[in-house]
């Protein structure tokens, strides 16, 4: 076992990174390196829970490490880059309103609101720097991710987004409180629905492939409308 | 056993869904579960509510009343959604293969949402209002078109995001709960019961937090941004019961977490809080209904101004208020049942909703004419319909809680009232001969009509006195 100290600072050095790979996935294009910075927030998010645990010997962080490394490292970046190859769009170029060095400038503005705002709230929890800091950082992150989920316009940036949103929240009840772990594994699995859900769908709206796009042009109500419409008119010239 | 009984039965009839064959079957068992649904809410007010089912679970009159009204909901939308399936079927915007998937997807919500109203635990409410959130999504998506599909990705991360939102809220009250009486709960009970020791301005922030995601789910400004694509690109009979019961999903969570709050000298931050998006509400949502003229849109955009007006109720917060909030609820939905399914037949005779294409309504399509008429009227506020009562009660209590409140609310309202006249005066003015095949609409679309109409009349001009004992009881549990 590791003394209290070190493991703190083991922690605040996880913490900057995950705030790293946050602000890494904020500014980057490459669909394939978003999903793989992801997984190495996840596999930090764990590495802190197991950080923790050496220190307050809990069981739930423990088991929430084993989660965390399950489904984020390994499940649900392995569904996203099987659709990704699907859908075969290497980058995301289109961003939706604000540059990526604008973003940068954003996130840091938010960090830094977060920090100011925060400061009066949590005051009635006595918490330690290490927990307020942490506390912050998770709602800094979702923060982050709330920013990719509305400024990029592919799906699958989308729910990259939505997923660093989950960990900033994942990262603030680490350190806000002790959560029971049901709570944990429900949120787990409302995370796996909608990213399964969003990912087949993006499969229709992200698709390069020429026969998804036939499939909706073929069916599309526009269509009718115009057969309508030009049935109508055939109709007045009778 | 009520509560396991009814899940029992619900789970049954998505097993017998997946074996049945045609839609007629489908439908039937739909229905079944409805009624189910609402012998659960009927047998739970006989044997006198606030029952618990071990305690995270926990039917007390608020349930009762929110199961009643989503079975309504329900039992006509499902109803209608059997002729309108086939219909769709027919015209190429359905697959044949995805009415088994459509028929799952309403029952599993229809079950996700009795449980989220049944739930006394905030993250299990929490979780069922998430799930809904991804079978309404899957609804909105199932016509085969790539508009819907993109109306359902916005639902989903518009809505799916700010729950994460009120995630983060649920986060801080366990911590508050935890740290006021050493024990961390999320169960409305006992919350209700300890709220006193909070303190304030750490419950004013999980306030704000939990709000922001059930105001998205009841489409509160400005998070109700993807509802109107969603509610024009859905089938009619899932827009019904996203803009009826999702809406009261949405609100129910805001009036549980405000009784809380309102215990404690946090309540006037958090009342003005609500005003502010009530007020939002209203402002961004007559606004754009001004020059709609799209049917389905107006009237999802008239959603999101009955939202705002309801927030303002809450925060009013007088017992009176809150009752005629609750009254609310029940007229907005079932107006708003009529409504969509009137435009449901309209959009299928014009294969539009766009009010310039809507030619000679009363010679194509009368019935559907009429909902749409004596609807919009409804959902004015006009008497002699069922909204007049409690829109009028809650704008006469706005009056006594601040006179320029009232008058900004006024204006709002007057827009609104222009904006559906607007709209149907250019439908209706349309009187010219059109060469169209008319749809005729089978009994099963248009008896919902009918029936929805003659309740929305007969409850505007008669309310039963056990319902205002009940209601008088449900908001005097919630402490107002």
């Amino acid at each position: 076992m590791i003394s209290a100290a070190l493991a703190y600072s083991i922690t605040q050095a996880l913490l900057v990174l995950v705030l790293i790979t946050g602000a890494f996935i904020v500014t980057r294009k490459d669909l394939l390196s978003l999903v793989s910075t992801y997984q190495m927030q996840s596999l930090l998010l764990a590495g802190i829970a197991l950080t923790l645990y050496s220190v307050e010997e809990s069981p739930m962080l423990l088991s929430l490490a084993a989660l965390t490394l399950i489904s984020k490292v390994l499940v649900i970046p392995y569904i996203i880059k099987k659709i990704q190859k699907q859908i075969n769009i290497p980058r995301d170029v289109e961003f939706h309103y604000i540059s990526p060095i604008a973003s940068i400038f954003i996130t840091i503005f938010l960090i830094l609101i977060v920090y100011g705002a925060f400061t009066n709230i949590l005051k009635d929890l006595a918490l330690s720097s290490l927990f307020y800091l942490g506390a912050v950082f998770g709602i800094s992150l979702t923060l982050m991710g709330m920013l990719i989920t509305f400024s990029r316009k592919k799906v699958i940036t989308k729910i990259i987004g939505y997923l660093t949103m989950e960990n900033g929240v994942l990262l603030f009840s680490l350190f806000i409180t002790e959560l029971p772990f049901i709570i944990e594994v429900l949120i787990l699995v409302d995370l796996f629905m909608i990213v399964l859900l969003a990912t087949i769908l993006a499969i229709g709206m992200d698709s390069s492939i020429e026969a998804f796009q036939e499939r909706f042009q073929h069916l599309h109500i526009e269509d009718l409308q115009e057969k309508l419409h030009l049935h109508r008119k055939h109709g007045g010239a009778n | 056993m009520a509560l396991q009984l009814y899940l029992g039965y619900a789970i049954a009839s998505l097993v017998a869904t997946q074996l049945m064959k045609t839609n007629r079957s489908m439908n039937l068992v739909a229905l079944s579960h409805v009624l189910a649904c609402i012998a659960l809410a009927a047998y739970s007010l006989n044997i006198g509510p606030a029952h618990y089912y071990d305690k995270n679970f926990l039917i007390d009159t608020l349930s009762v009343y929110e199961i009643f009204i989503t079975g309504t909901i329900f039992f006509f939308a499902i109803i209608y959604a059997g002729g309108h399936a086939e219909r769709l079927i027919d015209l190429g915007l359905m697959d044949k293969k995805n009415l088994k998937p459509y028929y799952l997807s309403l029952n599993c919500l229809l079950m996700f949402t009795v449980l989220s109203f049944a739930s006394n635990n905030l993250a299990l409410f929490w979780i069922f209002v998430e799930l809904t959130t991804f079978f309404t999504a899957f609804l909105i998506a199932i016509l085969n078109s790539k508009k819907n599909v993109d109306a359902s990705l916005k639902y989903i991360f518009v809505t799916s995001t700010a729950m994460l939102f009120s995630f983060t809220g649920l986060i801080l009250l366990f911590a508050l709960s935890e740290s006021a009486t050493g024990k961390g709960t999320l169960n409305w009970d006992e919350l209700l019961a300890n709220a006193h020791s909070f303190p304030p301005v750490f419950l004013t922030a999980a306030f704000a937090f939990t709000f922001i995601g059930f105001a998205a789910k009841s489409g509160v400004a400005p998070f109700h941004t993807p509802l109107p694509h969603a509610y024009s690109k859905a089938p009619s009979a899932v827009s019904t019961i996203v803009s009826a019961v999702m809406l009261n999903l949405g609100m129910t969570g805001i009036l549980r977490i405000y009784a809380i709050i309102k215990q404690t000298s946090a309540g006037p931050a958090a009342s003005n809080l609500l005003i502010a998006f009530g007020l939002l509400s209203l402002f961004i949502a007559t606004l754009s209904m001004l020059h709609q003229r799209n049917v389905k849109k107006l009237i999802a955009f008239s959603s999101t101004e009955h939202s705002g007006l309801m927030l303002i109720g809450i925060a009013i917060g007088t017992p009176i208020a809150i009752f005629w909030v609750l009254f609310h609820m029940l007229a907005h939905a079932l107006i708003k049942a009529v409504l969509f399914l009137s435009t449901g037949i309209i959009q299928r005779q014009y294969n539009t909703n766009n009010a310039g294409k809507i030619i000679n309504i009363f010679k194509m399509q009368p019935l559907a004419g009429t909902g749409l008429i004596l609807g919009s009227a409804a959902i004015l506020g006009m008497p002699p319909f069922i909204l007049f009562l409690s829109k009028f009660s809650i704008l006469t209590q706005v009056a006594a809680y601040s006179i320029p409140l009232l008058f900004v609310m006024l204006l709002f309202l007057l827009i609104a009232a222009a904006a559906f006249t607007n709209l149907l005066s250019e439908i209706f003015s349309h009187t010219e001969e059109v060469k169209m095949e008319r749809y005729n609409a089978p009994k099963r679309m248009t008896a919902p009509i009918v029936i929805l109409l003659v309740l929305i009349f007969v409850l505007g001009i008669y309310v039963p006195n056990d319902l205002y004992v009940f209601l008088t009881k449900v908001v005097s549990d919630l402490k107002f």
